[in-house]
């Protein structure tokens, strides 16, 4: 079977550049049953504040688990996630 | 017992031993900058990288052929590691055993040391974006977590009292959580968690991957056939998929070798149907943890 790819624009999603805040949103994490996404810190920050909105970040980690129902997808309120194989 | 009870129990299960939750222990180990350190990274630990590779995508390179065995051998080191030069982003040596909930509850009774907190779930809030303080950390870790603002439960106390404690764990059994016990580094303890699969990052590691995260308890469940009533309660409880009813006998069946031990099935039964064995003395799952 072919992998899974995820793939998250980040000028949507995450306030780095001006997208929204993944912490108010998180509804991807929350539809997904396979808890597929982590939401985290963008990497390279660790000297800044992890309270900073800035570096917050939605990571799809676990591809292998994905089921491909396209709840993400579906969910997402600012179109941010392909999900392709 | 497993081999951390060999190397950590002075005799006995490697969490009922005193030493391994003491301040003294602690300070000897010198673990206040390695919890800082982890704490307050947590949540990059899925995106780090093992061995030069991105762990983005984990279970397609645990699947390749050489590099695969690599990593899996990498990673094993990293989750039981107790080098003194491991990596806290990484969160070398913290892993952790299920237990039943009267073991735990001894835990929060005699052991662990003051002072007690509860605190968000990370591996909730990571992974489901959920806020759940259902985490009780204690010793030399609570001061450390209590530093920051995002784990901290909004409009409730932190601290909690043994009995307090005991009662938060009651709670969390109720609602079908699976209690688990940390070294947070092997061999200093400092954590009770209330797992729930698939969001729990060691039971993930463990269940889908098969990474020593997470051991089995010490125990598997038995069910009484000519007890069980059929009622099929207790098949709502398992997180492991590993008891089901069986229409041709009238009563349920458990998969010793998928049982995690965990007593979540038996605590429901009104039948007093499920008992929990040591793991030991079933040959088919003696040694399996
Ligand atoms: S397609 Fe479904 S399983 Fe895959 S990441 Fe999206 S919600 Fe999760
Ligand atoms: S649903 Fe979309 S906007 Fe919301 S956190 Fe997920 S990726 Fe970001
Ligand atoms: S709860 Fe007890 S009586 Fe009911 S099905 Fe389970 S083991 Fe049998
Ligand atoms: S069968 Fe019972 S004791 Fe075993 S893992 Fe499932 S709920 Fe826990």
């Amino acid at each position: 079977m072919d992998k899974t790819k995820i793939k998250i624009d980040y000028s949507r999603c995450g306030n780095a550049t001006g997208g929204i805040d993944p912490r108010t949103c998180s509804k991807c994490l929350f539809v997904c049953d396979p808890a597929v996404f982590v939401r985290h810190p963008a990497i390279g920050v660790e000297e800044e504040s992890p309270n900073d909105p800035k570096y917050w970040q939605v990571t799809a980690v676990w591809l292998d688990l994905c089921i491909r129902c396209g709840k993400c997808v579906e969910v997402c309120p600012q179109k941010a996630i392909t999900v392709s194989w | 017992m497993c081999k951390w009870c060999m190397k950590h129990g002075a005799g006995g299960k490697w969490y009922l031993n005193a030493r391994n939750y003491s301040n003294e222990l602690a300070e000897s180990m010198n673990l206040r900058a390695y919890l800082e350190e982890q704490w307050r990274n947590f949540e990059q630990v899925y995106i780090r990288k093992i061995m030069g590779i991105s762990s983005i995508g984990l279970g397609y390179k645990l699947r390749m052929p050489i590099i695969g065995r690599l990593i899996r051998w990498s990673v094993e080191r990293m989750i039981h590691s107790e080098s003194p030069n491991r990596n806290p982003v990484r969160a070398d040596g913290h892993f952790g055993q299920v237990i039943p909930i009267e073991e735990a509850e001894l835990i929060m009774t005699n052991l662990a040391a003051e002072p007690i907190i509860k605190n968000y779930c990370m591996c909730r809030m990571m992974q489901k974006g959920v806020k759940d303080s259902c985490c009780i950390n204690f010793g030399l870790l609570s001061g450390v977590i209590e530093k920051l603002p995002r784990f901290i439960p909004e409009n409730t106390k932190v601290r909690m009292t043994r009995e307090e404690a005991v009662e938060a764990l009651e709670e969390q059994n109720k609602k079908g959580r699976v209690s688990t016990v940390w070294f947070q580094p092997v061999p200093y303890i400092n954590a009770i968690c209330s797992c729930e699969v698939p969001q729990c990052g060691g039971l993930r590691l463990r269940m889908d991957y098969g990474l020593y995260t997470v051991y089995k308890a010490e125990y598997v469940a038995r069910v009484d056939p000519d007890l069980c009533q059929g009622c099929k309660v207790c098949v709502a409880r398992c997180q492991f998929g590993a008891i089901w009813f069986s229409p041709t006998l009238g009563r349920v069946i458990i998969d010793l070798k998928k049982c995690f031990g965990c007593g979540l099935c038996r605590d429901v039964c009104r039948y007093n149907a499920i008992r929990l064995v040591p793991r030991d003395e079933v040959p088919g799952v003696r040694g399996e943890y």
